[in-house]
């Protein structure tokens, strides 16, 4: 059973008098603890999809549908609270708080969870951790490197244990020798931790290291060679 | 629920360093705005407080029908005194002795040692049974004053707009002709009393060259034996008296100075009117620098109206300090300063009810000009703010 159903998604906005139309009806599953990689040309749509899926942005029409939920039915803040639980959002520009320490950007996401500070403190540690960052704890952003800062940002999105990982061009402002580092953090969060990932990316190479590969190619969505289709088509 | 729900208290206050330049300014420019608004509420219930507290519902004054309620215009016979005792049932009697106040009441230019030209005063002529009819009096310096000496109260330099040396015990002052010796000050719990000058009343009355009187004030067993002074005022047409409690009597002078305090409280709202364009213009500053931020927030999950709320917890926090700093300042520098005024003198005061007008404003300042450019910023799509620079 797929964790992620898009299904015949249309995406549109006005620029003037023209109607620009990224996706056009695509579809697509992810199955819980897949690593897609969505690459395709600049302008081509492929992060106004991953924006769809984590809910910070609306369709024109179809259904999205993660872990049964279909989030296009959900009001904005029903739609704020369903991201706290089911999103972990790594950014091109890492986006941490620069008044907040590590620990404490990584921690924002479960202070809109249940949870008690023991709990919080255990998991926060644990994601430091992950992304081998415990001595930066109590650093600010601006004392880290981009590398760190988007490392940080990793542990930021997987803290929660979120459904599903999104991450927008997540080596876009890095150098190679971060980029590296941070594409084998995502293998790992992907094959040790288990967790789905969608990552967009237009460098092939990076694209590469997910275990399926989805391009966008004017408005149509292709895997190995076929438009995508979406193996559930009915919303829970 | 809610609360779990709320950005950490720390991050709205880590924001206020965040630019320190900006949020000083701010600090400094809201700090003066409500010490604005602490001055001319501090004025408005100086001067309430002042002609309040000078009026007692159980004293009366009896002065002439033709002063067209102004004492300072009245004369009345040397004997209206007696003929109150003799006539009128009710006028409280303290060890034996009946509480009836004959006073000559004039203003008159008095000079003082330092005074270039003799400031304007309010000289009462007394005698010793004055401070049973004007019980909030007290002699808190010195001696009742014998022939050819006044006492003065703590507020009376004020209103001469002299220095309060000129006013101590064993100073001189002139009026009319001639030197008077300081022999004792008094206080009046902050009634108008405070900035006159009492002389005996018949040196005062040797010096004037007058036999008559301006009031005769008497104190009743209980309010409502005033009316029964004001018959015998209408009775006696032949004495042409008028008789009025004088509660009413400063009630009516307070009507009289109705429009100045209006004026002081449209002060108030246009001073606490800029101050929200200042707070407007740094938060619209500062949230045009953390679209990208706010949006971040968004994403991860929180929603915008915890996020409206640490804005505003922000821009009210800095308010509030800037409140704080404002009643230290106030209750510092600007309590107790003496204001003068045509009755006489008062003193500003910032009491609980100035602070709270403060504090009022200060928090309507931090919410007010946190909301429209924090709304603005919640208007934005997430998607588009995510890419803000």
């Amino acid at each position: 059973m797929s964790l992620v159903d898009v299904l015949n998604v249309t995406k549109e906005y006005a620029n003037g008098d023209e109607t620009i139309r990224p996706l056009d009806g695509v579809s697509l599953s992810i199955h819980e603890g897949d690593y897609v990689s969505l690459m395709g040309a600049s302008g081509s749509g492929k992060s106004t999809l991953l924006n769809l899926i984590a809910g910070i942005d609306q369709v024109a029409s179809g259904e999205i549908v993660v872990a049964g939920t279909d989030i296009t039915k959900l009001s904005r803040g029903k739609l704020a609270d369903w991201r706290a639980a089911h999103i972990g959002y790594v950014f091109q520009t890492h986006n941490l708080i620069p008044v907040l320490t590590a620990y404490e950007n990584v921690e924002l996401p479960l202070l809109l969870l249940p949870m008690s500070a023991a709990e919080r403190r255990k998991r926060v540690e644990i994601a430091l951790e992950a992304v081998d960052l415990t001595p930066r704890a109590s650093h600010y952003p601006r004392q880290m490197s981009g590398g760190q800062e988007q490392r940080v940002g990793i542990a930021r999105a997987i803290v929660a244990s979120p459904t599903i990982i999104v991450a927008d061009e997540p080596t876009g402002s890095l150098d190679d020798e971060t980029t590296e580092q941070i594409l084998s953090l995502l293998s790992r969060v992907n094959d040790e931790l288990g967790m789905t990932l969608l990552m967009v990316t237009h460098d092939a190479d990076a694209g590469a290291r997910a275990r399926r590969q989805v391009r966008l190619e004017r408005g149509r969505l292709m895997e190995n060679g076929k438009e995508t289709k979406a193996t559930t088509l009915r919303t829970a | 629920m809610l609360g779990k729900r709320l950005l950490p208290w720390d991050y709205g206050v880590r924001n206020l360093f965040r630019r320190p330049t900006r949020s000083a300014l701010t600090f400094g420019g809201l700090t003066i705005v409500v010490l604005l608004v602490l001055v001319v509420v501090g004025f408005i219930r100086g001067l309430e407080k002042s002609l309040t507290a000078t009026g007692s519902p159980d004293v009366v004054l009896v002065y002439s029908l033709s002063s067209a309620a102004d004492i300072e215009n009245s004369s009345i016979p040397g004997r209206t005194a007696a003929l109150l005792s003799a006539s009128v049932d009710g006028i409280r009697r303290t060890h034996g002795v009946e509480c009836t106040s004959p006073e000559l009441y004039l203003g008159t230019r008095v000079a003082t040692a330092s005074l270039e030209q003799p400031g304007m005063g309010v000289v009462r002529g007394v005698t010793t049974s004055a401070p049973l009819v004007r019980d909030r009096v007290q002699l808190v310096e010195g001696s009742w004053p014998e022939s050819g000496q006044v006492m003065v109260g703590r507020l009376a330099h004020s209103k001469l707009g002299a220095s309060e040396k000129d006013l101590v015990v064993g100073q001189q002052v002139e009026f009319d002709g001639k030197t008077w010796t300081i022999s004792g000050r008094f206080t009046a719990a902050g009634s108008a009393f405070e900035s006159e000058i009492w002389a005996p009343l018949a040196d005062l009355q040797t010096t004037l060259k007058r036999q008559d009187l301006s009031l005769v004030a008497a104190k009743m067993d209980s309010p409502d034996r005033v009316a029964d002074v004001d018959i015998f005022c209408r009775e006696r047409v032949d004495l042409e008296l008028k008789a009025v409690a004088e509660s009413a009597y400063y009630a009516s002078l307070q009507k009289h100075y109705k429009p100045v305090r209006m004026l002081g409280w449209v002060v108030v709202a246009l001073v606490a009117g800029s101050g929200v364009f200042a707070g407007l213009n740094t938060m619209y500053g500062a949230v045009a620098g953390r679209i990208r931020e706010l949006a971040t927030l968004q994403a991860i999950g929180y929603r915008r109206r915890a996020i409206l709320l640490t804005l505003v917890q922000e821009a009210t926090l800095l308010a509030c300090a800037g409140a704080l700093a404002a009643c230290v300042i106030g209750l510092l520098l600007v309590d107790g300063l003496a204001v003068r005024f045509t009755m006489g003198a008062f003193m500003l005061r910032v009491d609980s009810v100035g602070i709270a007008v403060a504090c009022g404003v200060a928090a309507l300042l931090g919410v007010a000009g946190a909301l429209p450019p924090a709304a603005k910023a919640m208007r934005l799509p997430v998607v588009e703010a995510i890419k803000a620079i």
